[in-house]
């Protein structure tokens, strides 16, 4: 096995880059701009990493790459170019919204760890190998947990970060086991070759209690019923935009590789390179050992998810909620397992993520004025704030699934390829009914904040909210966003269709 | 006797449990710390095993690893019971409950 | 460039309006308006050049708007007879409106915001009028939806609009669950979503055992939007919002895109589906004919009866008579339309005082309204020859024809429309002024007058008069439209559509005895129902005061000297009867539509979501606890199976 470091320095020039930002961010902060006022630290700072995932995203998008480098450890063909460039704007976005808070001092350390996030998430999709995923999963979560525990003002900001990384731990310790098992019934560490390993083995119950290990770790992280309790609690605790990034970023990334490792993993075979999908005997075997799980974890998300949402007070916690709710919706399209499948489930995934972001970035603007995130500090809003209050209008409407919304186009697709491919017996069709069912009654809590910014009286003495005109600008450029991916979903899924043709999947 | 496979596989499944006990049953968080690593250990443990009876090193690569990333983990999880600790001065789950509903 | 190419103008005029007077023009109320009413005014002038250069063939203009693999969906406009028609409608009668509306609301502080509501609610309609498929037209369903929660909660400070904004908003959402998930069906089985690819590929048959399942399923769409029994409640509550909102949504235009939708996708209904479609549409107009009559708010007796006539519609479409349906859609989009801005002429001339019996007297007051209102009432109640009589007759005589139950309770509706009708112009518009003077205290001025003389002072020298022209020059062009909507060759257009075979009238003298000699039961039952209804209402509302009407006709009154005698029969028979149906069917839909079945949909989730939360202790270890238990439950049970 040759092989050139200078060429996998090439091949992984997006992730050098974003890391040399991370560094450059720190540096600086901790060198040149130590003495200024925070609020230009935080603008100078988050200009630097703004341009470091920006030179990254031009990086990919004038060098496209296919290539498969140390047997699965790090594979780049144009469909996880794509996944990247979304993560990157995902994150281009948070350090966005982040710009105006005011919770901390070590700015530069807090950028620092977004982006090193980001290189754990962008490593995570090109992963074909178990070692790989581990390693870089661990790296995201890390780098995650410190970031939920940055406001140190605050005693829940600390108590949300211990929750999620003890739950993290457990999680990973699951995952970490589940992996060993199916290393130890294959021999093999990459994705493919353990498919092919297993293709001739069956389905022994070892193989189903990897399966489920693997399955639970990823529902941690995806924050899917049974496996969601630390999200609430994290969501709520942690500064408004380290939970806009957990929300977001680490869900795109968590979910793809999700499918990845299902479908690559767990389908069976590979053939002259091509991933086969569909159709063998084989197939139908492990399909039968893994949806169920799925399945099952995708009906709690919805119910328990949607159902909760509705008695919550605070505006964190309900969008926590309303995310595992999401996860539910999400897990269907993992279920559906074909190529269509994994485009409904990026496009969701991104439009989704992109959407929270946008909305944490309102609750970080109302909490930053008003202390607290309840609902009860939205009364009134569209008079003291009118351009935050239509940009939240337009994200809970889109996380509701309003056409012409993004939201209501990624469920759609999502259900589409579900029932798609359990056509024509439709075996999907009674979770797609469940899904949709559950989406009206998430409506109802949406609605509730709507009413509250839109038609509840202000509180006494409130004045006029003076939004930054960053802030402003960020949050109408994602709620332009929302429309644009609503009413062209083509701009996203065309690419990504063309893509996943030419990743062979 | 002859060790097999499976032998190794009950240590590893048995300290999986242990570790998993400990999290749920003790109370302080350092020792809730040292649980979660007996847990990824006994991940370790049975991948040595698997990669001595599969006859390939890929096990034992990964098992460097994990041992690198447990470290780092831990040097997390540290810090953030420091940081719990200056603001409520106790280290015991049972007061990690101001959020609820 | 070709005609055709005129509809995307029309399509966009109104998005683009709602845009420019959101973004710029808040504050100039004059520019606001002139903007959204020149936007429909435009759109209404090139949907006639459409059809006077282009005709009313079928044909469909698209651009590609997703194309991924399998699921190919265009952005396209379906022009026939039946879209174009509609377009015409939705325009015309909107038109109007929005030209009423300027003169409405001239004081509402959110003048401008109205407008721009109005025009994203025009956009959003003709989306659904012109959509070439499924999903473009369930996207601008749900617009629609979000439009009309706007306008019917437009005075948001009220609590009563907003509850009722959001009753209809959820309501709707409902009834599209259904309807997202048939489409969802059908696009899985047929693989398409273009209208134009279903009709020709033989739907029903592709469909399989699906077919009845899918079509009801998007048949709930239409039962959400058209507030069809058992999800009407929205409907009378929406009446919160501004008039003009009320005869824009609730009369010409949104409640009749679930009967225009069913009518575009007539194709899919297999005969099962049609027969509870009709049930459906006749229990409607029944019930809500029956509420109608007990309602003293002017509003809402409109309202119940946009319902009841709704109803109608639904059930010709059911009885596989979509031309009717169709043709009755369009005559009523006419006259209720009218009906709604003459009450709101009385509403604001009365300084919003809505309650029927707190009127009388109007007549003189306000000629123009009082003609036009009366119009209005006959072509509903079905008086040969204006528009009402035709196309009711065309949905009694699809009755007579395939199901004779459903016949008789038509006509049965059919009587009892005129008679509400009938006592809602007798106690507001003839008689005297009952209470002598408007109450001051519901309108917004009297929370000015706190003080109890200037109130007296301000009764008593306070008199309704006739509106202004803006507003009464919208009702006299529907006033002319509701009289001869009923001969200008509406019923043969979509005849010619749904059913080419068959011969329609043509010519103003054929299509004025066309019922007659056509299906003469049904023409001749409508006729006399209409007489048995006026009869009831003139006796029990005309003679039951002193008002001026016995005195003119105080010969016949004497000569019927035993009207006494009668109206102690009415009271011990029909009104006794009437009044305890009606206050069933009231206790029905309140309680066990309304309170039962939302209170438990409501009440159901608010409980579970309060028992899951104590799940959520906030203990790290009850986490930890409940994680294992779940991976332990989730190994269970896939290595149980």
């Amino acid at each position: 096995m040759n092989v050139s470091y200078l060429e996998l320095l090439k091949l992984a020039a997006p992730e050098t880059i974003v890391v040399l930002t991370a560094l450059a961010a720190l540096v600086v902060d901790l060198t040149s701009t130590r003495d200024l006022e925070a609020r230009f630290r935080f603008i100078i700072n988050g200009m630097i990493a703004c341009a470091g995932c920006v030179a990254a995203i031009v990086w990919m998008l004038v060098m496209p790459a296919h290539a498969n480098a140390l047997e699965g450890m790090f594979v780049v063909d144009p469909l996880t170019q794509v996944v990247k460039i979304a993560l990157l704007g995902l994150t281009l976005f948070t350090v966005l919204i982040s710009m105006d808070s005011t919770f901390t001092e070590h700015i530069g350390e807090y950028l620092a760890l977004i982006l090193l996030a980001a290189v754990g998430m962008m490593f995570l999709v090109s992963a074909e190998d178990i070692l790989m995923i581990f390693i870089s999963l661990e790296l995201t979560s890390l780098s995650l947990y410190i970031l939920a525990a940055f406001n140190k003002r605050d005693v829940n900001s600390a108590e949300a970060a211990l929750k999620y990384f003890l739950f993290g731990g457990m999680a990973a310790a699951f995952t970490l086991f589940g992996l060993s098992l199916l290393y130890g019934l294959s021999g093999a560490t990459n994705l493919g070759q353990i498919a092919a390993a297993l293709e001739d083995k069956g389905l022994d119950p070892l193989l189903i209690v990897a399966m489920v290990m693997i399955v639970l770790g990823f529902g941690f992280k995806v924050a899917a019923v049974p496996f969601h309790l630390w999200a609430p609690d994290a969501y709520q605790g942690a500064p408004t935009p380290s939970a806009a990034f957990i929300a977001s970023g680490s869900k795109v990334a968590s979910f793809f590789i999700f499918a990845k490792v299902m479908m690559i993993g767990f389908t069976g075979g590979e053939t002259n390179g091509v991933h086969e999908i569909a159709g063998s005997a084989a197939w139908q075997q492990f399909v039968s050992g893994w949806t169920p799980v799925v399945a099952v974890v995708a009906v709690l998300s919805m119910l328990l998810g949607n159902l909760v949402a509705i008695v919550q007070s605070s505006v964190k916690r309900l969008i926590a909620y309303s995310a595992i709710a999401h996860a539910g919706y999400m897990l269907i399209g993992v279920m559906a397992h074909s190529g269509e499948a994994v485009a409904s489930l990026v496009y969701y995934a991104v439009t989704y993520g992109l959407t929270t972001i946008g909305a944490f970035g309102v609750v970080a603007v109302v909490e930053a004025r008003s202390k607290d995130d309840q609902l009860a500090s939205f009364a009134g809003l569209s008079r003291r704030a009118p351009v935050v209050s239509l940009c939240m209008m337009i994200f809970m409407l889109s996380l509701a699934g309003i056409p012409p919304l993004a939201g209501f186009f990624g469920k759609f697709y999502v259900f589409a390829a579900a029932l798609k491919t359990g056509a024509p017996n439709l075996g999907l069709l009674w979770l797609v009914i469940l899904a949709i069912a559950m989406s009206a009654v998430s409506f109802y809590y949406y609605l509730q904040v709507l009413k509250q910014i839109y038609v509840a009286d202000m509180p006494a003495g409130a004045e006029e909210l003076r939004v930054p005109v960053l802030g402003q600008v960020v949050l109408g450029l994602i709620a332009v966003g929302v429309i644009l991916l609503g009413c062209a979903p083509n701009l996203l899924v065309g690419v990504l269709q063309a893509s996943i043709k030419a990743a062979g999947l | 006797m002859n060790v097999g496979l499976e032998h190794y596989l009950v240590v590893s499944a048995l300290l999986f449990a242990l570790g998993l006990l400990g999290v749920i049953t003790r109370r302080n968080l350092l020792v809730l710390y040292m649980s979660l690593e007996l847990m990824l250990n006994s991940a370790n443990l049975a991948l040595v095993s698997f990669s001595r009876f599969n006859d390939n090193l890929n096990g034992q690569v990964m098992v460097f690893f994990i041992i690198t990333v447990a470290a780092a983990e831990v040097a997390v999880g540290l810090a953030l019971i420091v940081a719990l600790y200056r603001k409520r001065q106790t280290a015991h789950v049972e007061d990690l409950t101001s959020m609820k509903l | 460039m070709k005609v055709e190419a005129l509809t995307w103008l029309v399509l966009f005029l109104p998005l683009l309006a709602a845009g420019i007077i959101t973004l710029f023009t808040l504050r100039n109320k004059a520019v606001s308006a002139t903007l959204s009413i020149g936007a429909i005014v435009t759109g209404f002038v090139l949907t006639l050049a459409v059809i006077k250069f282009g005709g009313w063939d079928a044909r469909e203009l698209s651009v590609n708007w997703l194309s991924i693999g399998s699921l190919n969906v265009d952005f396209g406009l379906k022009l026939d007879a039946l879209s174009l028609m509609m377009l015409l409608i939705v325009t015309g009668v909107g038109s109007a409106i929005h030209i009423y509306s300027y003169g409405y609301m001239r004081d509402d502080p959110g003048f401008s915001r109205f407008f721009a509501c109005m025009s994203l609610f025009t956009f959003s309609m003709l989306g659904i009028v012109l959509a070439n498929n499924f999903l473009q037209m369930f996207i601008f369903w749900e617009l629609v939806g979000v439009s009309s929660y706007l306008l019917i909660g437009f005075w948001f400070e009220k609590p009563s609009a907003a509850d009722a904004a959001k009753k209809a908003f959820i309501t709707n959402r409902l009834g599209d669950l259904g309807f997202i998930l048939g489409i969802l069906i059908i696009f899985t089985a047929l693989g398409s979503l273009n209208f134009t690819v279903l009709e020709s590929g033989n739907s029903i048959a592709a469909l399989g055992g699906m077919a009845t399942l899918g079509g009801l399923l998007v048949f709930c769409g239409a039962i959400g939007k058209s507030a069809q029994f058992p999800l009407h409640v929205w409907l009378p509550d929406a009446m919160e919002g501004p008039t003009p909102v009320s005869a824009l949504i609730h009369a010409a235009t949104m409640v009749a895109a679930g009967v225009y939708m069913l009518c575009r996708v007539f194709f899919i209904f297999t005969p099962d589906a049609l027969t509870v479609i009709s049930w459906i549409g006749g229990i409607t107009a029944l019930l809500a004919a029956l509420i109608a009559v007990q309602q003293n708010d002017i509003k809402r007796i409109l309202a119940y009866s946009t319902l009841s006539q709704l109803g109608y519609m639904v059930m010709g479409v059911g009885l596989t008579a979509p031309e009717a349906g169709m043709f009755h859609l369009t005559t009523h989009a006419f006259f209720k339309a009218l009906l709604f801005l003459g009450a709101g002429s009385v509403i604001i001339a009365l300084h919003h005082e809505q309650d029927i019996w707190k009127m009388g007297g109007l007549r003189k007051k306000m000629p123009v309204t009082f003609w036009t209102f009366m119009v209005g009432t006959l072509a509903l109640a079905g008086v040969w020859p204006l528009s009402g009589f035709f196309s009711k007759d065309a949905i009694l005589a699809a009755a007579h024809e395939n199901n004779l139950l459903l016949f008789i309770l038509g006509v049965a509706v059919a009587a009892l429309t005129t008679f509400y009708m009938f006592r809602l112009v007798f106690v507001a518009f003839l008689g005297d002024r009952r209470t002598g003077v408007a109450p001051v205290s519901d309108s917004k001025e009297a929370a000015q007058a706190g003080d109890e003389s200037m109130r007296q002072a301000r009764r008593l020298s306070y008199e309704p008069h006739e509106s202004p022209g803006v507003v009464i020059w919208p009702l006299r062009i529907l006033a002319v439209a509701s009289v001869v909507g009923g001969v200008i060759g509406i019923e043969a257009l979509f005849g010619g559509m749904f059913k080419p075979d068959a011969a329609h009238p043509h010519g103003l003298l054929a299509q004025l005895v066309y019922p007659f000699q056509h299906a003469p039961v049904a023409a001749l039952s409508g006729l006399a129902a209409f007489a048995v209804g006026l009869f009831a209402a003139w006796k029990l509302y005309a003679n039951a005061k002193t008002d001026p009407l016995p005195d003119k006709l105080g010969a016949l009154s004497r000569a019927m000297a035993n009207r006494f005698y009668f109206d102690e029969i009415y009271e011990a028979t029909v009104i006794r009867i009437h009044d305890a149906i009606a206050a069933i069917a009231d206790w029905i839909d309140r309680w066990i539509i309304e309170g039962f079945c939302i209170g438990l949909v409501r009440g159901g989730t608010d409980l579970t979501g309060r028992a899951l939360r104590l799940v959520q202790t906030g203990n790290l270890q009850t986490y930890a606890f409940l994680f294992v238990l779940g991976v332990a439950v989730v190994l269970w049970f896939v290595l149980g199976k």
